[in-house]
């Protein structure tokens, strides 16, 4: 099944730059891929638009085989709710505690208080963090910062996740510990799709490589390396 | 499906956090708001004024000494005919003196009366009182002389009509400050949930990004400029409770007694007073949701 696919996708902004030219691209389900390319190569635009964060110009974009290029306002934060995000800056809420920050994502979208506690604690297990659940995001590292996101942006189940240079702000060691995390969210049939100029990453990971430039793919490897 | 409790809370929150601009935002709409009730209190009492000053206006149509018995029937059926007439009474030459002499008791003048030299007369009563000139005028032939048998007809024209375009003058200067004060209004509110989306904007990106709906954001920010406006008119029918009471009721008797008006809508006994409140507190309610609408659609692109 694929889970995402790129038919034909240009996106130029307002200012007339071209992120992205002409991009076909099938992603699988299970699938984990990274994005890679230096800045300005259309990364962030590739996540964005997946999420209808921005609009392509042309080509149609499918997710989980439904094209979502004429997808109705309304109908976006349905769309959101099936893919996770993870972010290079975070983006947690400094008057939360860990768990809040996680409740978060379920609360918004309305799930009960019981189930939003089983499926905090399950989430924050999972990433190792059970035991900050009361702590602020301030008392955290930065590597553990990154694990509360990656747990709101896993705790809702959704089939995709996508993460856009998770290890941008981190050191080598904790990077190996967040890529441990995203393979396991892996392995349990979640694909993911993460954005990262980090050589060393994709190089000991060895999973599919699809390398952009300028806004085009210049490389799509099965079990490749960042390249030279 | 999503909890109450947490529309409330973030609404609370948010308002302790933009304290001074909340508290900006509900006291401009209360000033507003008292200014418009307490002016659609007075136009309505202004109007109640008017409008008893004008059930006591009358045409008094004097008739001619020695008019024959058969004229002043004539004249007298004539007048019932018209469809403009609430009632006519004929005042006799010896009745009118006797009146002149009750109004005049104890006073020089009635030692030099000699004989009767006050008229006859009919007094007329008109059902609506702004006909009276049309009235007035059949007691006219075609050169502008009074008909046979009549020597003058009287009645209180340019009073009346001054009334009217006081009233008029207070109701444009009222809808000029009112518009004012509600553009006000809706500015300060506006900005207060701008402020406060500019507090929250993480969270928002975060709650877009988690999915979400559109209401979900917006709510609480709702919430915020409907309970500002709200309060605000509440504090405005307070401030118009106290002013009716001890300002305007006592203005009004004044003007009441100066004027001898018989019967009398005064503020606090007018019907209106209940719905000028509820008005107000809808109003208030309405501002704050509207100046809230108007601020997400500007700065929350969900």
């Amino acid at each position: 099944m694929n889970m995402i696919e790129f038919r034909n996708v240009t996106k130029i902004y307002e200012n007339n730059t071209t992120a992205l030219k002409n991009i076909n691209l099938i992603i699988k389900k299970g699938e984990f891929v990274f994005l890679v390319g230096p800045s300005g190569s259309g990364k962030s635009t590739f996540i964005k638009l997946i999420i209808k964060e921005v609009e392509e110009t042309s080509g149609s974009i499918f997710v989980a085989g439904r094209n979502i290029c004429n997808l109705k306002l309304s109908r976006i934060p349905q769309l959101r709710r099936n893919i996770g995000c993870v972010f290079q800056d975070f983006k947690l809420l400094p008057n939360k505690t860990i768990f809040e920050n996680v409740a978060f994502a379920l609360e918004v979208i309305g799930k009960p208080g019981y189930e939003i506690k089983i499926q905090v604690s399950q989430v924050l297990k999972l990433v190792g963090l059970y035991d900050k659940i009361n702590s602020y995001p301030h008392q955290l590292s930065a590597g553990e910062q990154q694990r509360v996101s990656i747990a709101r942006a896993f705790v809702n189940r959704p089939p995709i996740l996508l993460a856009d240079e998770p290890t941008g702000n981190l050191d080598p060691i904790t990077s190996e510990g967040i890529m441990k995390i995203l393979s396991r969210i892996n392995l349990i049939g979640t694909t993911v799709l993460m954005a990262t100029h980090d050589k060393n990453i994709v190089n000991s990971m060895r999973r599919r490589v699809v390398e952009l430039e300028e806004g085009e793919i210049v490389r799509d490897q099965k079990r490749g390396v960042y390249g030279d | 499906m999503v909890r109450p409790g947490y529309f409330f809370s973030e609404t609370f929150s948010s308002l302790r956090r933009n304290f001074f601009m909340t508290c900006a935002a509900i006291s401009t709409v209360a000033i507003t708001l008292f200014i418009v009730g307490l002016f659609t209190v007075i136009v309505y009492d202004v109007m109640g004024i008017v409008n008893s000053i004008k059930s006591q206006v009358e045409l008094a149509v004097y008739l001619e000494d020695g008019i024959s018995s058969g004229l002043k029937d004539y004249i007298e059926q004539e007048i019932k005919s018209w469809e403009e007439v609430e009632s006519v009474k004929y005042v006799s030459k010896e009745q009118a003196l006797e009146k002149f002499k009750e109004q005049n008791e104890g006073s020089d003048i009635l030692k030099e009366i000699d004989g009767n030299p006050i008229p006859a007369s009919f007094e007329i009563t008109l059902k609506d009182p702004e006909k009276i000139d049309q009235v007035a005028l059949r007691f006219y032939d075609k050169d502008g002389n009074y008909i046979n048998g009549v020597n003058d007809v009287i009645y209180g024209k340019n009073y009346v009509n001054k009334l009217f375009s006081i009233t008029a003058i207070i109701g444009v200067i009222t809808i000029i400050i009112i518009a004012v004060l509600l553009l006000a209004a809706i500015v300060l509110i506006f900005n207060t949930i701008r402020l406060s989306i500019y507090a929250r904007r993480k969270e928002i990106e975060v709650m877009k990004l988690v999915g979400a709906t559109n209401w979900f954001v917006r709510i609480p920010f709702l919430f915020e400029g409907f309970f500002e406006g709200f309060i605000g008119g509440i504090v405005s029918i307070i401030l118009l409770y106290f002013t009716g009471n001890f300002l305007l009721i006592r203005a009004e008797r004044l003007i009441v007694d100066t004027m001898r008006i018989k019967e009398m809508a005064i503020v606090g006994s007018s019907g209106i007073i209940i719905y000028v409140y509820i008005g107000l507190a809808v109003l208030g309610g309405l501002i704050g949701l509207f100046s809230s609408g108007i601020a997400l659609r500007k700065y929350v692109k969900v």
